[in-house]
């Protein structure tokens, strides 16, 4: 591992076809190991952050390194899923297989390895998020927090070394949020947490940063930051309840 | 109102015993040659063999003739024109004062034959494992994985898409609509079904992302294994004898 960040970002811009500017000048560094939370009101452009930095949409070479490599050059972009493990909003949109061994298998498949080394890390991450047996289930019959965490054992068995997280805890009842925090908990590794849900970025993220209309406004200690009711009003957020005042 | 695909609960079977590679190498074939079938005594001999196989398969008889109804009154709202509507130079005979073709009775027979005896088939082949094992063993057996690929997206969201159908129409429900036959009704089915298609793509873009993100690169690849054992061998061959005997007797009849 050499000494750069695991994630820099500088002065990356992104506009989708049709001009609607969704990033603009965003600089950026995640530490190994840092968990970073990225909040923001809807269409700050944090999905699309996260879609840049996965190589999924284009952006100019030089503009973002995700350990290491640069997801505007093809060859780079082609390592990046072995590396970076992306979590989405939807569940159902990540779940695209017919059963929840397929899907977990689909990312170490797409990687080359044995089918042996694939059926021992599907095992492995169903067993890692609670979703031992669940091998045969169909991914349409699980319950909300169910498929959360077949998501993301579909992710960890790719064994990434940078986790991006959009909206993991949305959908959820307050029970899988909780059994989610958990499990999010017991993961090492960078992440970079996106929600709305300012709670559970206390209990994650040491760091948060706030994106608004596709630029960074503020960054600071998730406990400071989010105690800035002022800010976050500003930027459509609201204090999150553990931090505010008794009444 | 609910789009699920209903399969029985799969029992243990010689036919579910089959690798599914060997079982679908010999009963799609099989199918493709009842359609070619033109004499009814060998479309009755495929039919008793198709029910046979379904027998053997243990398919439960009540989803079985569930569906075979079905597809016989589809069918037969095709072929009842035929016995009434002789070809030039045929006979007809009098029947409760409808002048029929015995010819054309016996066309229509043996495409309802032919119909039942490939749904009969089909069904073995859909109830005995899941279907995505099936499309599996398709790809084993070299169909390109572009369309295995197609077929199981499109296994894995019709169920989604037929949830999101059944909430639009609760939306519109909650709101007093009432489907009748009028513009206004036209129009507003139009909009629901354009809805549902725009929902369709932005939902297929974003599969599309968690694809890539997960290394997609066009290539299906699969941990299903196939390992083929002596009874597979023979289910092969038994099927296929039956099969290409049938071929036989309806060449030479």
């Amino acid at each position: 591992m050499t000494g750069e960040p695991a994630i820099v970002v500088d002065n990356l811009s992104f506009a989708y076809p049709g001009g609607i500017r969704a990033l603009e000048e965003i600089r950026l560094e995640v530490q190994h190991g840092e968990s970073v939370g990225l909040i923001g009101p809807n269409g700050a452009g944090k999905t699309t952050l996260f879609l840049c930095l996965a190589g999924v949409l284009s952006i100019p070479p030089g503009k973002a390194k995700v350990a290491g490599l640069d997801p505007a050059v093809k060859d780079q972009r082609k390592r990046l899923p072995a590396q970076v493990g992306v979590v989405f909003q939807n569940s159902d949109d990540q779940l695209f297989s017919t059963t929840v061994a397929d899907d977990v298998a689909f990312g170490p498949l797409n990687l080359g390895l044995a089918k042996d080394e694939v059926r021992g890390r599907v095992a492995e991450s169903l067993d890692r998020v609670g979703l031992k047996g669940f091998d045969e289930r169909v991914p349409h019959h699980l319950s909300g927090g169910e498929k959360r965490r077949a998501a993301l054992a579909g992710v960890l068995a790719m064994r990434p070394a940078i986790l991006l997280l959009d909206e993991p805890s949305m959908f959820l009842d307050p029970r899988g949020r909780r059994e989610l925090i958990g499990l999010l908990k017991t993961l090492g590794g960078t992440k970079i947490i996106a929600s709305h849900d300012l709670d559970m970025m206390l209990d994650l993220c040491d760091r948060v940063v706030l994106l608004d209309r596709g630029r960074i406004v503020a960054t600071g200690l998730t406990g400071e930051l989010l105690k800035d009711e002022a800010l976050l009003s500003a930027h459509g957020l609201e204090v999150p309840y553990r931090l505010r005042p008794a009444n | 109102m609910t789009l699920a695909l209903n399969f029985p609960l799969r029992v243990e079977s010689p036919i579910s015993r089959m690798d599914a590679r060997w079982r679908l190498a010999s009963i799609l074939p099989a199918a493709m040659i009842v359609a070619c079938l033109r004499a009814w005594p060998a479309v009755l001999a495929a039919l008793a063999g198709a029910l046979v196989l379904a027998i053997l398969a243990r398919l439960s008889a009540r989803w079985c003739l569930a569906r075979l109804f079905g597809t016989a009154l589809f069918l037969l709202f095709f072929v009842i024109w035929l016995p009434l509507f002789p070809l030039r130079g045929e006979e007809t005979v009098n029947f409760f004062g409808l002048a029929l073709s015995p010819q054309g009775l016996e066309r229509a027979g043996v495409i309802l034959g032919k119909g039942l005896t490939i749904v009969t088939l089909i069904l073995v082949l859909l109830a005995v494992s899941p279907l995505p094992e099936t499309l599996k063993a398709a790809h084993a057996l070299y169909v390109p994985g572009l369309m295995i690929q197609l077929a199981l997206l499109t296994f894995r969201y019709i169920f989604l898409l037929a949830e999101e159908f059944v909430r639009l129409r609760t939306a519109l429900r909650v709101r007093g609509f009432r489907s009748r036959a009028n513009l206004l009704s036209y129009r507003t089915a139009a909009h629901a079904a354009g809805t549902l298609l725009v929902r369709g793509h932005e939902r297929a873009e974003r599969v599309g992302h968690a694809m890539r993100c997960r290394g997609f690169d066009g290539v299906f690849r699969s941990l299903g294994e196939f390992r083929t054992r002596a009874w597979d061998v023979i289910g092969f061959v038994l099927i296929a004898t039956t099969a290409l005997a049938i071929l036989a007797v309806d060449i030479m009849h």
